[in-house]
């Protein structure tokens, strides 16, 4: 089974190939902006280099954020389309997600920067003998100031922090008496691998999303819907 | 890549898929040979916009996404057509809304490095000028074309189909954007265009003789004075507390712009020696200026080109016929090509 994973959610611009469980290559570019024009060019190269083609295909993940939307948009508008041509499976995977399942510990608290001090979150527990995280809390935003209070059950476990503003969240919860593990830098950004990882095992399981209703996780709705709402009502 | 070797010559059929999704509107369509159009299909936003008094760009981007893989699907089983069939895929790439722009640009390209068929890169301009040959493929050549729409006011004269040079264009706003601007201060809704002409059909054109802007010996345009001076029109008469006559307003307006228009069109039409005259984009479709410059147009003995309404607002079959002429001059987009969101003729 070849899985494409793609990731364009962050700055990061991450492709991975995986062949039954064996990665065969990996990109983790720090791009920022530059995804529309290298996404294309480096699966091309990618293929190439490892003597694929795109019709070779079995699958794809696809990272669907949080994170920028233009971003996402790239991503997942190629993973729809490959999914169509060839009429493979697809599956998204949250950002959030693909942090914590690359990381160790048995509650997880994978962080990406939401800005003005908050943070888009999701809280995981890994479970003995199961193949997927358990999600506690799903990819939702909040303020870096109310973490301890949302996480207040959890106080006698070591919760692993993964991702973006690990320090200010570590210093918050540390002075709230929580137990934390932070990771050294490999791990805080989402990696290519971890997603063609889930990514397989995802649909080895089938569970496959429907690409005509694939879309990035939202967490926001536009600006102008919020400005006409507070005008004239929710409708 | 290595299509080279499958790249046809003029004597064979070619099929292209074509997109767009630079504004409110996704769209796509397969032709064959360029001007042969086997499906056009356009799913328009603009309901969804409406509240807004004008597009936005986010929620324009997540519709795109979502209406992609359904009008391309649509688009090739209305041509009877499957993607081992296809010998190019293009989109626009410009100018346009980036976050729109990207959707169908990234689909493209997606294709094209799927089926090892080439990309190709177009500007949504030249697809509204390109709309006309789709419904007149024997118009006479050289030719004068103005193309007129929300993001652009071009004058341009054509040799032959495979190159134009630009003779005037607008200095600030565009025709279309003016249209939207007026329609917006007065209220009338949106999209401009349509509000206005629809107002002005019950108004008299000469009840207010607003300024046309004076360029000299210039081809431009330019509508920011007259913008200016319907807004202080308006301003003055509720000052003095007169009752203002929307359709009236509407209609000297429109008339204005009109006349604009079309008298840098007839002082081109005199200088350059053209077998034919062509209007395409949006505005195209105001039936005053129709009316306007084919009245014009009679003491040179010349007739007026304009494509079909379907073929006025933004589809996906006027980029595909541009498109089949850059696939003729082998004119292909590597795969790093990106949205340019001001992209010029
Ligand atoms: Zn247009």
């Amino acid at each position: 089974m070849l899985i494409l994973g793609i990731d364009t959610s962050t700055d990061i611009l991450g492709l991975a190939l995986m062949e039954s469980g064996q990665l065969k290559g990996e990109y983790n570019l720090s791009l920022k902006r530059q995804h529309s024009e290298k996404l294309l060019p480096l699966i091309e190269e990618i293929f190439e280099l490892l003597g694929f083609e795109a019709g070779n295909l079995d699958g794809i993940a696809v990272a669907v954020g949080p994170g920028s939307f233009t971003g996402l948009r790239i991503g997942i508008t190629t993973a729809k389309m490959l999914g169509r041509i060839f009429s493979i499976p697809v599956k998204g995977i949250s950002t959030l997600e693909i942090l914590a399942a690359g990381a160790e510990g048995n509650y997880l608290l994978p962080l990406l920067d939401a800005r003005r001090k908050r943070v888009y979150y999701s809280f995981f527990q890994r479970m003995e003998n199961e193949l997927f995280l358990k999600a506690i809390n799903k990819a939702a935003s909040a303020g870096i100031s109310e973490l301890p209070e949302i996480l207040s059950k959890y106080q006698d476990q070591e919760i692993s922090i993964i991702g973006e503003k690990t320090a200010e969240v570590k210093e918050v919860l540390a002075k709230n008496n929580f137990r934390v593990r932070v990771f050294r830098a490999e791990k805080n950004h989402p990696r290519a691998a971890v997603l063609a990882r889930l990514g397989e095992d995802y649909l080895k399981s089938g569970q496959a999303d429907d690409i005509y209703q694939l879309k990035p996780a939202y967490l926001k709705i536009p600006q102008a819907e919020i400005n006409w709402q507070q005008k004239y009502g929710s409708k | 890549m290595s299509y080279k070797d499958k790249i046809k010559d003029k004597d064979q059929d070619i099929y292209i898929l074509a997109l767009e999704s630079s504004c409110d509107e996704t769209a796509a369509s397969v032709n064959k040979n360029g001007l042969e159009i086997l499906s056009n299909v356009v799913s328009s936003q603009v309901d969804l916009h409406k509240k807004f008094g004008g597009v936005v760009p986010e929620i324009a981007s997540r519709k795109h996404l979502e209406l992609l893989l359904p009008v391309i699907d649509q688009a090739l089983a209305e041509a009877g057509v499957e993607f081992e069939d296809l010998d190019a895929v293009a989109s626009t790439y410009g100018p346009g809304l980036v976050g729109g722009l990207l959707v169908t640009l990234t689909a493209a390209k997606t294709i094209s490095l799927a089926l090892n068929i080439p990309l190709i890169g177009v500007n949504h301009i030249a697809g509204h000028i390109y709309a006309n040959f789709i419904a007149n493929p024997e118009i006479e050549k050289p030719l004068i074309c103005l193309t007129i729409s929300g993001g652009h006011t071009d004058l341009l004269y054509f040799e032959d189909l495979r190159g134009y040079q630009i003779l005037g264009r607008t200095i600030d706003d565009a025709a279309g954007e003016a249209f939207d601007k007026i329609s917006r201060f007065l209220g009338l809704g949106y999209p401009g265009g349509p509000a206005i002409e629809k107002a002005a059909r019950s108004g008299d054109r000469d009840a207010i003789d607003f300024p046309r802007a004076d360029l000299g010996d210039s081809y431009d345009f330019s509508f920011s004075g007259l913008k200016t001076a319907v807004m202080n029109h308006v301003h003055n008469e509720e000052q003095r507390g007169n009752e203002i006559d929307q359709n009236d307003l509407a209609a000297s307006f429109q008339e204005a712009v009109v006349d604009s228009l079309a008298s840098n069109l007839i002082k081109a039409v005199r200088e350059y020696k053209v077998e034919s005259v062509v209007i395409s984009g949006g505005v195209a479709a105001n039936q005053r200026l129709r009316e306007v410059i084919a009245e014009r147009l009679k003491e040179h003995n010349l007739e007026l080109y304009y494509p079909p309404l379907e073929l006025c607002t933004d589809n996906a079959a006027m980029i595909g016929a541009v498109a089949y002429y850059q696939y003729l001059e082998q004119d292909f987009a590597p795969l790093s090509i990106s949205a340019d969101p001001s992209l010029k003729l």
